[in-house]
């Protein structure tokens, strides 16, 4: 039962990075930031429970907004360039970021003891969870609390007039920019948003691990974290939650049975599902197809709700 | 700044500038597919360093002298380079760029797994030429693995550059890249070129995977993802779709490379090349030979 419990807090964490890619990706930009920002989070949030004494959700929220902050001032230089351009520039940001963390040493003696940060070695002393006696059913609610506001969130703003904007810059900016649609600022916006998700992501990550390191955050991270929203399909924050499942339940622990074979079929399995269904796994046609299954199984029975008054 | 100092400076420049060839001919791998076709190719790295293994395996079947490594990275890189085409692009509609960036993820990660699987994790020594030439110039020293390498890679470059420039498939290769529509109403078959294009940067590609291998001396699946980044620093750095400028973008890299590595160790070198990518972006977002604007 606890590796179940383990597995859906694992897919919590990721649904969260995979989300914070899907903001960023919605306006037609792919960022290889994401696993930077995570890192940010992670540090911040750790260091915050672990050397200041915070409980965590201040502490969470705090490394969200550093993440947060850091992710709209890479936005502004980050968003000159375009394209090739831009993926390489996150690139090089998030591998920065992960070398800063590498010779990153802060640490404080306390007791006998130096806790905190040290450099190639990690972070090792986070131990909020087993400290405050959370079980496993507890952490795991309280990561699924802020995956299910963080996913209420988009949904919602899905169907506002920001969603609207997003997607009209990732689908023509040249379009948007003449309809009067300010597309800098939009597109710093949503690097903002998705800093922000990052960040809550990667404080939730360096708790419930209790041992974080530089090497979890280079650039298989980050291309995870665009593979989430891009498998799923951009149409919905849906598709990226069924890609996390998909990968991490299925890909991931459900093949574990196949021993050294499983990696082989996991960038195999990518190619084939990017060939069959090029447009994400929940792809627009899919939507309008359960929207058309659920209102003919609806329309019946308001008819019967009608036909009884 | 004692002499010594300064000479042990200019030393490790001149290494890095000729270790740098490596990075340049990755540079041109990804400067010619974007070139051609507007996508990234992710798997690149991999697939060189896929080629690099590739011709150790062939080389112990087949007895050869060792030299004939390199002949034997450039044919299975090209065969390699087709195949990740094949699966990553031909297929997939060309509109949709997230699915093809994707599709050579899903490559990467294949690559990298068949590298382990086959040598079960562990890093492979590769045969190293030249390593016990080392000739005395004045208070330098010149490797003699390094000078064959940086004379391979521009070997290398000088026959990509006539190949593209001097042939009909060059020509019709520039063509594509410039104006598809145009191209194709010619009678260029476009995914004939793109598939070409592909087999030749596989070529240069398996022959930068060799070089690294014989340089380094060892060849592990470790090394796909760092390259996959320098290389693409190198793209950026140079001038997307420019090749000069990613020949010249990739000697600037390794220098520079080997120059941070000299002050400030081996675990910040990484950092500072970092830096420079962003000082290009934010002085000269172009890179050093920016496309000329206003072209589709």
């Amino acid at each position: 039962m606890d590796f179940y419990l383990g597995l859906a807090q694992i897919v919590g964490v990721h649904t969260l990075l995979g989300l914070s890619a899907y903001c960023v990706l919605l306006t037609g930009q792919v960022s290889l930031a994401q696993a930077g920002f995570f890192a940010i989070g992670a540090y911040v949030g750790a260091m915050l429970t672990v050397l200041a004494g915070w409980h965590i959700v201040p502490a969470i929220i705090a490394a969200s907004l550093v993440a947060g902050a850091t992710a709209c001032a890479v936005g502004f230089p980050a968003l000159r360039v375009k394209g090739l351009m831009l993926v390489v520039a996150t690139l090089a940001f998030g591998e920065a970021v992960r070398l800063f963390f590498f010779n990153f040493d802060y640490q404080v003696a306390k007791g006998d003891v130096k806790i905190g940060p040290a450099g190639g070695e990690g972070f090792r002393q986070i131990r909020f969870f087993p400290e405050h006696g959370w079980s496993t059913l507890d952490v795991l609610i309280f990561i699924w609390l802020f995956v299910a506001l963080v996913m209420g969130g988009l949904w919602w703003m899905d169907r506002s007039r920001a969603g609207a904007v997003l997607r009209a810059v990732g689908e023509d900016e040249v379009a948007a920019q003449s309809a009067g649609i300010n597309v800098t600022a939009v597109k710093v916006a949503a690097m903002t948003v998705g800093g922000l998700i990052a960040g809550l992501g990667g404080g939730i990550f360096a708790h419930y691990t209790a041992h974080i390191e530089h090497a979890q955050f280079g650039v298989a991270l980050a291309t995870f974290a665009i593979a989430y929203p891009i498998l799923g399909g951009l149409s919905s924050v849906f598709g990226t939650l069924i890609a996390v499942v998909f990968v991490q339940g299925f890909l991931v622990e459900g093949l574990r049975f196949l021993g050294d074979w499983r990696n082989l079929l996991f960038g195999g399995l990518i190619l084939f599902a990017m060939n069959v269904r090029p447009r994400g796994l929940i792809d627009a046609a899919t939507i309008a197809a359960v929207k058309r299954i659920w209102t003919r199984n609806r329309e019946p029975g308001n008819a019967r709700t009608q036909g009884a008054e | 700044m004692s002499y010594l100092h300064f000479i042990d400076t200019l030393q490790s420049i001149a290494d890095g500038v000729l270790f740098g060839a490596t990075y340049s001919l990755l540079g041109i791998g990804f400067t010619l597919v974007f070139g051609v076709m507007h996508k990234i190719n992710l798997s690149y790295a991999a697939a060189s360093i896929g080629a690099a293994y590739a011709s150790l395996i062939v080389l112990s079947v087949v007895k050869a002298p060792a030299i004939f490594i390199f002949l034997l990275a450039g044919l299975s890189g090209g065969i390699i380079g087709f195949v990740i085409y094949v699966v990553c692009f031909r297929f997939i509609p060309q509109a949709n760029p997230l699915a093809t960036l994707m599709s050579t993820v899903g490559a990467l990660l294949l690559i990298d797994e068949i590298i382990v699987h086959a040598t079960v994790g562990i890093p492979v020594p590769y045969p190293a030429l030249f390593s016990d030439v080392i000739i005395d110039a004045g208070p330098f020293t010149l490797r003699g693995d390094l000078m064959f390498m940086f004379a391979l890679g521009c070997l290398s470059m000088l026959l990509l550059l006539a190949l593209l420039y001097r042939t009909k498939i060059g020509i019709a290769t520039r063509a594509v890249a410039q104006q598809p529509v145009a191209a194709q109403l010619c009678g260029i078959s476009i995914p004939r070129i793109n598939g070409l294009t592909f087999v030749i940067t596989g070529v240069v590609g398996g022959i930068a995977g060799a070089m690294i291998g014989a340089a380094i001396g060892v060849l592990s699946p470790l090394l796909s993802l760092p390259l996959t980044t320098k290389g693409l620093i190198v793209t950026v750095i140079g001038g997307l779709g420019s090749i000069p400028g990613a020949i010249i973008a990739g000697l600037l890299v390794g220098g520079f490379e080997n120059l941070f590595q000299y002050f400030r160790g081996v675990t910040e070198r990484d950092l500072y090349v970092m830096l420079l990518l962003f000082v290009f972006l934010v002085f000269r977002p172009g890179g050093i030979f920016s496309p000329a604007a206003g072209r589709d």
